[in-house]
């Protein structure tokens, strides 16, 4: 058990989650950009980018 | 805990983990044995080497002449340290937009730097950071905690609170809202910020998430404890790394400037030089050194111009100005100058900060902070007496609670100056003559020089307080 001696506040560690959360799952969904675009039936047109390209992107970018 | 009769400084009380305390002058900080893991690791993690390194946290010893510092309270104690002397202590609601800011990012620095070492800041009060040698610099040493692999930051609601929401309210709203932090001692709540900041905020990621969102969430889950609230969910590092990242752009992005006005124009208007100037720097430059003074306050100093005077002559300088945009500047000229003895702030002294928090004694009050060698009162007489209504014996009295000596400048009614604040208003001031003047702060204290001013109808006196 961590002593805490300040109150985090519980919306304050819930907000931090779904930051948390959204963040990653925009991560996620930007490196598999192409995959999901196939799942959805969407067909892969030749000047698309490719999943080697998203890969490159900085994540701070 | 302390008890009655350890001499522990009133603001030190809130974190277990120690607490100041003073001993024939000098300032310890008594680490108890509750915190001697997390000392211990801040030490052997080479984290506090690379703050101090940084210039983000303040210094200390443990030992002097070979020996360890006694503790002032030897059953709870696991080290006893001596901190580097901060010059002045200020506090959040005097300092300018440029100053919260940069108090702002150096937390969030010092918490990244921490995260990498394996700890984490266990709060974010902006209390806990000075300004040392004219930058931003994190006080207290028991601030840091192992960090815990899955854990959400603790002091994110503190750090918006106390940073994030003040800044926001002052770069989107109005600049004076800086001084609802004089009200609300832990910080500005959320729920009002979010009801200040106009719509515009909600289209600010940062804002709309780290404020708006923060408040709406603190609201729904107020009566749902933290464990509930999180469902046993884990938040990376990678995650927290990035939330720290998120209020460092969030942070950066703000930006304060006047209305309808460019910084150029507020260096320009103080960079005039005419004989009569000159000879007023010339005149505080000599009798400073005369008196060796080492402690100066500039009370409505506006840019800081005699306040670097008076630094020159080798004095440590507060340099207080009631308008937000000069002490801006002042601040600006700090950073670029790398000035270190000189600290601009906002004071209103027609209202100085008063003593505030728990037992009305947590922070102390302006005056309480002093009293400094010398006070320079430089083109200020008029405002607070014609502007303020208060009679010049009373303005003399409040001159001489503030320090030994006074360098005052009289400016008479004929003077462009006063009667631009006379236009508005009768003309009451039936004493506001030269010789009123030197009556009345005769009460107070003793002449011992005084010249006119080359070019101009102002007299400038050095006083010794009787």
């Amino acid at each position: 058990m961590i002593q805490l001696y300040l109150d985090p506040g519980s919306g304050s560690f819930l907000i931090q989650l779904l930051i948390a959360a959204v963040a990653g799952m925009s991560i996620a969904i930007g490196a598999n950009w192409s995959k999901i675009k196939r799942l959805l039936g969407k067909k892969k047109k030749e000047t698309e980018t490719s999943d080697e390209d998203a890969d490159e992107k900085h994540p701070d970018a | 805990m302390p008890t009655k009769n350890t001499p522990t400084l009133n603001a030190s009380f809130r974190d277990p983990s120690g607490f100041l305390f003073r001993r024939d002058g000098v300032l310890y900080r008594q680490v108890n044995q509750i915190y001697a893991e997390d000392y211990t690791l801040l030490m052997d993690s080479g984290l506090y080497a690379k703050l101090v390194k940084a210039g983000l946290l303040i210094p200390h010893t443990e030992s002097g002449d070979g020996q360890a510092f006694l503790p002032a309270d030897t059953t709870m104690a696991f080290r006893t340290l001596r901190p580097e002397r901060v010059a002045f202590i200020s506090y959040p609601y005097e300092w300018s937009f440029g100053q919260l800011k940069d108090a702002a990012l150096a937390t969030l620095s010092i918490q990244k730097r921490a995260l990498k070492l394996g700890m984490s800041l266990k709060d974010a009060s902006a209390y806990n950071i000075q300004f040392h040698n004219g930058k931003p610099i994190l006080i207290d040493t028991l601030s840091f905690e192992a960090y815990k692999e899955g854990e959400p930051w603790v002091a994110y609601r503190q750090f918006c609170q106390h940073f994030l929401v003040p800044l926001a309210l002052m770069a989107y709203r109005d600049i004076r809202l800086s001084q609802l932090l004089r009200v609300y001692i832990d910080g500005v709540p959320l729920d009002l910020a979010s009801a200040l900041l106009p719509m515009r905020t909600h289209w600010n990621l940062g804002l709309a998430t780290h404020i708006h969102l923060h408040a709406s969430a603190q609201k729904r889950y107020s009566d749902v404890s933290v464990s509930e609230a999180r469902g046993g969910r884990r938040m990376s590092k990678e995650a927290l790394l990035g939330l720290i990242e998120s209020l460092q752009a969030t942070v950066r992005k703000m930006v304060w400037k006047p209305a309808g006005t460019e910084w150029a124009d507020y260096y320009a208007a103080n960079n005039y030089t005419d004989a009569a100037f000159e000879h007023k720097k010339v005149l505080v430059g000599e009798w400073l050194s005369k008196i060796e003074a080492k402690t100066v306050w500039d009370l409505g100093a506006n840019s800081g111009i005699f306040s670097r005077v008076a630094v020159e002559t080798g004095a440590y300088v507060v340099s207080s100005d009631i308008d937000p945009a000069a002490v801006e500047v002042n601040y600006r000229l700090v950073k670029e100058q790398k000035e270190q003895n000189l600290l601009p702030l906002v004071l209103d002294l027609t209202n100085p900060s008063p003593a505030i928090g728990w037992n009305n004694l947590e922070r102390d009050s302006f005056l309480q902070r002093g009293p400094v060698d010398a006070t320079l009162a430089l083109a200020l007489v008029h405002h607070l007496a014609i502007s303020n209504n208060v009679p010049l014996s009373r303005v003399a009295e409040f001159f001489s609670n503030c320090g030994e000596w006074l360098i005052v400048e009289f400016i008479p009614k004929s003077d462009s100056q006063v009667q631009k604040l006379l236009r508005s208003r009768a003309d009451i001031f039936k004493d506001y003559t030269q010789a009123g003047f030197e009556k009345a702060f005769g009460q107070w204290y003793t002449i011992k020089e005084s010249s006119a001013v080359r070019d101009s109808e102002r007299w400038l006196y050095l006083m010794h307080r009787k």
